[in-house]
């Protein structure tokens, strides 16, 4: 699990909790990897996840495109994405795309994890 | 004090993504120089990117035979980009709209999106290889 180029990886109680390594997503090739990696916390059963986004101050479409997938993913298995701690410039991104409809969105890392229990 | 100061751009790159990461950073670089301030330079990154990655990877599908034109004509006050590919071109008027309901996990149209809400024009050719945008720096 240490050996992720883009993310990294904590599990509290059962939910994994997933940092972004990179504050700008962009590069083709390291987009690539991440939707790589991202697909490792699908699990058979869905999973309950959590990306930590605030390292992250500038991501493209492509990028978003890979959270989707992964999101897409989850839901498919019975389980959940949740995102978090989106900096202003980013969450202008998201409600841009009205992504806000399509991802739980939580405003800090914390509060992402216990809205599991809801 | 009136700024005059002009940045042109006029080159031929070849459909390597890496290559166009780093002309998209050097723009923006350019841009700031001549007294972009950050927060519109963002979305003219972010217009960059979607224009100049999406003729590489999807314009010109990543063939080392076929290359993307790229022209930047800036001042401190409007900045003009130009992105022609050597792809057959696409229809941006048949892109779903990826805000409707039944194509928000759609993985096509976003980047679209975003150019049409940080710029003031985007403009295609017919054949739809030709990307065109405008933007006017908000007077503070």
């Amino acid at each position: 699990m240490s050996d992720f180029k883009c993310i990294e990886l904590q599990n509290k109680d059962d939910v994994t909790i997933v940092k972004l390594r990179d504050d700008k997503v962009t590069d083709a090739d390291r987009i690539a990897t991440l939707g790589e990696e991202l697909m490792t916390l699908s699990q058979p059963d869905g999973g309950r996840v959590v990306i930590n986004m605030g390292n992250v101050r500038f991501l493209s479409s492509s990028a978003i495109n890979k959270l989707i997938v992964l999101e897409r993913r989850l839901s498919s298995g019975g389980g959940n994405l949740k995102i978090s701690n989106l900096r202003p410039e980013v969450e202008e991104v998201f409600n841009i795309t009205q992504l806000h409809s399509v991802f739980d969105i939580r405003s800090n890392e914390e509060d992402a994890v216990n809205a599991f229990g809801e | 004090m009136t700024e005059t100061t002009q940045w042109n751009y006029d080159e031929w790159l070849p459909s390597d993504t890496s290559v166009g990461s780093k002309v998209i950073g050097f723009i923006v670089e350019n841009m700031q120089r001549i007294g972009w301030p950050e927060n519109e330079l963002y979305g003219i990154h972010v217009s960059l990117e979607e224009a100049i990655i999406n003729a590489i990877k999807h314009g010109n599908q990543r063939d080392p035979e076929k290359r993307v034109h790229v022209v930047v004509k800036s001042t401190p006050q409007d900045f003009y980009l130009l992105v022609v590919d050597e792809g057959p071109g696409f229809d941006p008027d048949a892109v779903p709209d990826c805000t409707a309901p039944e194509n928000l996990e759609l993985g096509s149209g976003r980047g679209l999106l975003m150019m049409r809400h940080y710029m003031d024009e985007v403009i295609y050719n017919d054949s739809g290889n030709q990307l065109e945008l405008r933007k006017n720096r908000t007077p503070e």
